[in-house]
């Protein structure tokens, strides 16, 4: 099979899917998030959000992590984003068109401020609020990245370093460290 | 490898009586268990809360993100449970349990205060920095010189050899400077500045001369040591080390104290008070309270250690009242509890570091830069807003993965970039500025707000004055412009206005001095006027330097020790 056939297959599939049973989510804030991760984490050469759960994973913080407050807040923006796009296109984000996607995404990605730098832990630049948006795609990226399959096998995992070289040429680390 | 593989004696019932009781098993209660054990003296080593073995009791060791159910997330009970400490933006999935319990053992905030405890054996050693610097008389005599509070009553050449002990035993990295401002330690070779910090040093030290940068000072070993292995660069000293490659107690003071065969240690132990016998002038022992059962059980000894940690060390002391001390031991002065001070905390600047996109390096350094105090060292350096110092921490990195969320882009591309592109190198630096010691920054009883053992908890009143707002703004003003003339980018200066208490570097309320009217403990840590009861860790400091404090317990405890153990053989005690 070529891989653009798998590819297809793929996203096929991930479309359709909800073959998970949300803890936190309902079926339609599932699909919301699981289409987000999709298509800021798509599958390609390497696996993408949802080969790695990103969207189950973000269920389990919605569920475990936020307080009740927070979890209100958390639907009250999902709505309102699937709302925005039943607007402008007539249908939930799960269920647009790629270039649909891309369009809102974009148009998220603009309109998102950035979170303030950090030292140790906290932040010390003061920023506006990050909004749903960028706030998911934060985490997606983290629980993408420390899942087992990006850590272990496509970042450059590295356990028990030695002793710290402070100096070495990228090239001959190759990646980007997941620890 | 060592083994590790001890057997703590934890039925302390059968005996009531010792030589020596320590109170605290962390950062000092270690180093006064090694030295008194291996004198031969019948130890007894009270630790509030569990047990914690080197290397059998560390069940995180091993684990990566990706075995945490929640990555190392925390839940809101999780966080109800650390309500105070949770402030700090450090506890999670995997370290919580070293952390207090803050619902069970609470305190009063009558100015915001951040208190950190850790209520199982090793306590803060586990957690701490392990930055490690000496004092110099540049310290010990400001108070003298300036006309703060009152002098010290010892100088650095009554400490300079316990330093060397510690250091020659711990085993200290770091680059001699020859610095009278931070003498050197007996170092291990120094861990390695990355390309960004070595030009950055360049820069500063050419652009402002008499300012210093160096790798920080830390208690790691770089090389294997006294049977321990070197520093592997994973950066999870919190989980425990299985190389015992950074100094706790759990990992190297109490195993040697085990090791003679004289400590016997009482874990679930609350030290209530300091029993002060009326006739005989002294303490005889301590009352503790059982913390499962809730009992309360007296043990007895020659001599007794406080090393609870700071606030709980003038704890203790409040609570140990009698004829003789009606209002706290040790408390003629009327300065137990007052004088409480901590380190200016998350004040600097950052910036992005042009150059160097095609270096990397290879692993987690556990520690960073340091730039030691350049004001207020001479004639020349004289600030005329403020009185002390600070010296900043840093380093330099390279964003990798955590910039993705604020990246411009989503998709195939994106992805490709967050995998494969470690992002720009920043810089940033933090300064940790010297608090004054002011009488009324103070903790007392509170009978009013109980803990879980019906015992009364403290109300801590401590604020910044103007003094320490001052070397803030310096700070941050010399942060940006070192940063600036570093050839930075898009800089910003930070303050997060912390309170005190972020600093974790809670120090006096149980001052030493020469002066019984003015002090509580004397020149060798001894209560004024009970002389067999040492107090040696922070709650002893008579000002706090702006450098990190636990070297200094661990020599003044050293220091302690031995003289006590010298005191009882000419039978003084």
């Amino acid at each position: 099979m070529s891989s653009s056939l798998i590819g297809l297959l793929q996203s096929c599939q991930s479309q359709a899917r909800l073959d998970w049973e949300p803890q936190f989510l309902s079926t339609d804030q599932a699909r919301l998030v699981s289409a987000l991760v999709d298509t800021i984490l798509p599958s390609t050469d390497t696996p993408g959000a949802l080969d790695v759960n990103v969207d189950v994973f973000l269920d389990l913080v919605y569920h475990k992590m936020y307080d009740e407050e927070g979890q209100q807040q958390v639907a009250a923006e999902m709505e309102a984003f699937d709302r925005d796009c039943k607007n402008k296109f007539g249908k939930a984000f799960a269920d647009l068109d790629a270039e649909q996607k891309v369009a809102v995404l974009k148009e998220a990605e603009a309109n998102s401020p950035k979170s303030g730098r950090g030292v140790w832990g906290m932040a010390v630049e003061k920023t506006e609020p990050v909004g749903f948006y960028r706030s998911l795609k934060s985490m997606a990226v983290w629980a993408y990245c420390s899942s087992e399959e990006i850590g272990k096998n496509v970042l450059n995992y590295d356990p028990i370093p030695g002793p710290y070289q402070g100096c070495v040429p990228l090239s001959e680390v190759g990646k980007v460290y997941s620890l | 490898m060592s083994n590790y593989n001890y057997n703590y004696n934890i039925d302390a019932k059968k005996n009531m009586t010792y030589d020596a009781i320590v109170i605290g098993s962390g950062m000092s209660g270690g180093w006064a268990a090694k030295e008194l054990c291996e004198a031969g003296l019948k130890t007894l080593v009270l630790e509030r809360g569990r047990i914690v073995q080197h290397l059998k009791d560390y069940p995180n060791i091993d684990k990566e993100s990706w075995d945490w159910e929640l990555r190392g997330g925390i839940t809101p009970a999780e966080k109800k449970k650390h309500y105070k400490a949770i402030r700090t933006n450090w506890i999670g999935e995997g370290n919580k349990d070293l952390y207090a319990n803050d619902e069970e053992n609470p305190y009063t905030e009558i100015k915001p205060f951040m208190w950190l405890r850790a209520h199982q054996m090793g306590g803060r050693s586990q957690l701490w920095g392990r930055q490690t610097y000496r004092w110099s008389d540049l310290d010990f005599e400001a108070n003298a010189k300036e006309g703060i509070a009152i002098d010290w009553p010892i100088r650095y050449k009554d400490i300079e050899p316990w330093y060397s002990y510690v250091e020659k035993y711990i085993g200290i990295s770091g680059q001699a400077l020859g610095l009278p401002q931070l003498p050197d330690s007996h170092f291990l070779p120094p861990m390695e500045l990355n390309c960004v910090e070595k030009d950055v040093k360049a820069r500063i030290e050419k652009n402002f001369p008499g300012r210093n940068m160096t790798i920080g000072r830390v208690a790691h070993l770089t090389v294997p040591h006294n049977g321990r292995g070197q520093c592997q660069s994973r950066n999870k000293c919190g989980m425990g080390c299985p190389f015992s490659a950074f100094f706790s107690s759990t990992s190297v003071t109490l195993p040697a104290a085990n090791a003679t065969g004289n400590m016997t240690i009482r874990p679930w132990s609350i030290a209530q008070s300091i029993i002060y016998d009326e006739h005989k002038g002294k303490a005889t022992g301590v009352k503790v309270i059982d913390a499962e059962s809730g009992e309360m059980v007296e043990y007895y000894a020659k001599i007794i250690f406080c090393n609870a940690s700071t606030l709980s060390s003038t704890r203790i002391l409040l609570n140990s009242t009698s004829n003789r001390f009606p209002n706290g031991m040790g408390n003629d002065s009327g300065e137990l509890g007052h004088n409480l001070m901590d380190h200016t905390y998350r004040v600097g600047a950052m910036g992005v570091f042009e150059g160097h996109e095609d270096k990397y390096y290879k692993g987690r350094r556990p520690n960073g830069i340091y730039i030691p105090r350049y004001w207020n060292i001479s004639e020349e350096t004289k600030s005329d807003k403020f009185l002390r110092g600070f010296g900043y921490q840093g380093g330099a990195y390279r964003s990798g993965w955590g910039r993705g969320g604020n990246m411009d882009d989503f998709g195939a591309d994106f992805k490709k970039s967050l995998l494969n592109d470690p992002g720009p190198w920043h810089f940033f630096i933090t300064g940790f500025a010297e608090c004054l010691p002011y009488h009324e920054n103070q903790v007392t009883l509170d009978t009013n707000s109980l803990d879980k053992w019906g015992q009364p908890t403290l109300a801590i009143d401590c604020e910044w004055k103007e003094n320490e707002l001052a070397l803030n703004k310096q700070i941050q003003e010399d942060a940006v412009e070192m940063l600036e003339k570093s050839g930075l980018k898009d800089i910003i200066g930070f303050d997060n206005k912390h309170e005190p208490g972020f600093g974790i570097h809670e120090m006096g309320t149980a001052r030493m001095g020469k002066d019984p009217k003015t002090s509580v403990l004397n020149a060798h840590n001894q209560v004024h006027g009970c002389e067999n009861v040492f107090v040696t860790d922070g709650a002893c400091m008579t000002s706090n330097s702006c450098v990190n404090p636990s070297l200094t317990y661990m020599a003044l405890t050293a220091r302690a020790a031995n003289h006590a153990i010298s005191e009882l053989k000419k039978q003084n005690l």
